[in-house]
């Protein structure tokens, strides 16, 4: 029973499990649930494990059980959507510009942004006019921009984005959230990331310290002397940035992904931001970079022992770190040069470091990687890196 | 099933008020054996919850706040070796040195496990704890057993306990501990609900009161740049406070004067920054 509902909430990107879902048919045998409204609140608690979802599982709930349309996504939905596809298509520059009807030369010299825009605009004109069955967008026989209307798929590219159901490419959303996703294949560096844990001895007396004990117990000729030690707590803060914008750190993420799934549960506190290329006046707490700013100055409120880990491959142009107004992003203007910024975070934070997902050999070649390394301790990204790295923060 | 007969008896204790949707989840958490997992805003009432179920099933309630250096075997059960190595010295006390057992006390979870009843385990605050502890724990949870290790005996559950487990949504909890509880999370109520809610905590209280306190709390729950909102538990100190109050009216309220904000607003920036907006309340 209800086995489409559960492929529809794995479809919209709920993570269900067989198990939960077989609880369900449990509960159902044991005659728990009598009507939709039990199997509502039932079906929820057993499957849904995040109030993040339940939005979609209403969604879902009322498209399964009354037929309402799977409401299509919105504008922001759809530019990261946009956004999504056009890294696929990338990959086959000649078609993408047979799409769009310009030749190669002329989609080389678009700028990404540009690119973005011009091709949102193809896929609005697309979305609206597409109902008469006229194709803007196509490749033999499919139709790949189209919103089918009911089905949680609405938008999907055929044959280029894989058949990857589009809401659910737009709920992938790039860097949404790392820490909660992805999957931890590369344990290694989980091992690499519990070295940071910092074990400095402070609170109460109150452990026994069985060696001194038994010692001090023997020099007393069998008088018992109990010894007590501080207890160990684990004190480490730690602040990290990573650079989740822009073309050249994509494939990367996977890499970072697992990095913050790790640290999530290895510190006493740790806070996430992310910036793009290189960091300037802010720093953002969401991965879009457009909603929760964090300036940069207020880092001083922080604890000064606090580790700040920077994550991105510090490959941009030369201006962009030194020239005052470097930032690629027009809003971003403060007159104070990024190579500042990194400057002032140091201080901040004696214990910084920079990460690379770069390997060493490659950083030569790249100028901006050499002037942060002024400024920063630079590691790479791997396994002896890290140990590096961690060795570095704990002097 | 030994849990039948307590399927529907729970609805809603004495000061608790309960939503339809949360009994039912409840019952069917409590009919499937499973852990269930609270999160919410804090005073949304998680952990009253436990405390109105065992109230209302007139279980005893054991009650495990979580801390963030606790170790497992802590709440299973603790190897009071250093009282054993007293009582071999001295040989003043009662206890057979001999006998390990005698030195070992359960934990709170040992507790639940070995109880003659049928009792109401609450798991407070789990996400302060580290994530091996977490699925260390329900392991545990699940095969309702656990070891002492010092004298190799198994305890198993006597009754399986109905579990709460409350989350403040700190951390993320993993995907397997997640995959072993139902879920559920509870909103911050809405008016109506506030107000059947501060009935059952003054069963006399005047309907302007009612109403006008419950506006403003509504309105100043709205005031922005706030790091803590005022919740259910400061709102029904903030009545309290009303009612002893001799000069107190409720024109005043209505006027925007609202005293004792510091029951309301417990840091002082908050403080701060609602009682520069209360000039602009118009309730």
């Amino acid at each position: 029973m209800f086995v489409d509902f559960f492929y529809t909430l794995k479809n919209v990107g709920i993570q269900v499990s067989p198990t939960s879902f077989l609880r369900l048919q449990q509960a159902l045998c044991m005659g728990l649930i009598n009507s939709v409204n039990d199997f509502y609140t039932a079906a929820r608690s057993i499957l849904v494990k995040s109030e993040k979802y339940f939005d979609f599982y209403d969604q879902v709930f009322a498209y399964h059980f009354e037929g309402v349309e799977i409401t299509e996504p919105d504008a922001f939905e759809l530019s990261e959507v946009a956004r999504c596809l056009l890294d696929e298509w990338l990959k086959e520059p000649q078609e993408l510009a047979r799409f769009l009807g310009l030749n190669e030369a002329d989609l080389a010299r678009l700028n990404p942004d540009e690119l973005l825009d011009y091709f949102l605009e193809r896929l609005k004109e697309q979305t609206e006019a597409h109902h008469g069955g006229n194709k803007w967008i196509g490749t033999g026989g499919t139709s790949p921009v189209g919103h089918s209307g009911y089905h949680p798929g609405g938008m999907r590219v055929g044959g280029v984005s894989r058949n990857k159901s589009a809401v659910k490419v737009a709920l992938d959303r790039r860097y949404r959230d790392y820490s909660q996703q992805g999957r931890l294949t590369q344990s290694q560096m989980g091992e690499a990331l519990k070295r940071l844990r910092n074990m400095v001895p402070v609170g109460p007396k109150n452990q026994v310290n069985i060696n001194e004990t038994i010692y001090q117990t023997m020099k007393n000729a069998g008088e018992i002397e109990i010894v007590f030690d501080r207890s160990l707590k684990n004190r480490l803060k730690v602040i990290l940035a990573v650079d989740n914008g822009g073309w050249s750190m994509d494939p990367y993420i996977e890499m970072v992904q697992t990095l913050f799934n790790y640290s999530r549960a290895q510190f006493k506190e740790i806070r996430t931001f992310f910036f793009h290329n290189t960091i300037y006046d802010n720093l953002w707490e969401d991965p879009q970079r457009l909603y929760r700013p964090y300036a940069v100055n207020d880092l001083v409120r922080f604890d000064p022992e606090t580790r700040f880990i920077i994550v991105g491959d510090a490959s941009m142009a030369p201006f962009e770190i030194m020239a005052t107004d470097g930032s690629i992003h027009i809003e971003e203007r403060s007159g104070i040069p990024s190579y500042e910024r990194l400057q002032f975070i140091t201080k901040t934070f004696p214990y910084s470091i920079w990460l690379n997902p770069k390997l060493v050999d490659e950083w030569p070649y790249t100028r901006t990687i050499n002037i942060v390394r002024e400024v920063l301790p630079m590691f790479e990204l791997t396994l002896d890196g890290l140990e590096m790295a961690v060795t570095h923060m704990m002097q | 099933m030994p849990t039948e007969n307590s399927l529907t008896s729970f609805s809603g204790a004495s000061k608790y008020v309960l939503d339809e949707e949360l009994a039912k989840i409840v019952n069917i958490s409590m009919a499937l054996e499973m852990p269930l997992l609270l999160k919410g805003e804090p005073g949304t009432g998680k952990t009253m919850l436990a405390h109105a179920i065992a109230e209302t099933l007139q279980m005893e309630l054991i009650v495990l706040n979580v801390k963030s250096s606790m170790k497992l075997v802590d709440a299973l059960y603790q190897y009071d070796a250093l009282t054993r190595l007293n009582d071999s010295r001295f040989g003043d006390s009662r206890r057979d040195v001999s006998n390990i057992e005698d030195y070992i006390q359960m934990g709170k979870i040992g507790k639940s496990f070995v109880s003659e009843e049928r009792t109401v385990l609450l798991l407070d605050e789990i996400d302060k704890a580290d994530t091996d502890f977490q699925d260390d724990m329900l392991d545990v949870l699940d095969q309702m057993e656990f070891d002492i290790i010092e004298i190799d005996k198994i305890v198993s559950a006597k009754h399986r306990p109905v579990i709460i487990i409350t989350s403040n949504a700190k951390k993320d909890l993993s995907d397997p501990f997640l995959g072993r509880c139902n879920f559920h999370h509870i909103a911050f109520p809405e008016p109506d609900m506030m107000r059947r809610i501060i009935r059952t905590h003054f069963s006399d209280i005047g309907k302007d009161l009612l109403d006008s306190a419950v506006k403003t709390f509504y309105r100043l729950r709205e005031v922005g740049g706030i790091e803590k909102r005022p919740a259910t538990r400061e709102l029904i100190n903030w009545i309290r406070a009303l009612r002893v109050d001799p000069d107190f009216r409720i024109k005043n309220l209505i006027k925007g004067n609202i005293p004792y904000l510091g029951i309301l607003f417990k840091k002082s920036p908050d403080y701060l920054v609602a009682q520069n907006n209360i000039a602009r309340l118009r309730i």
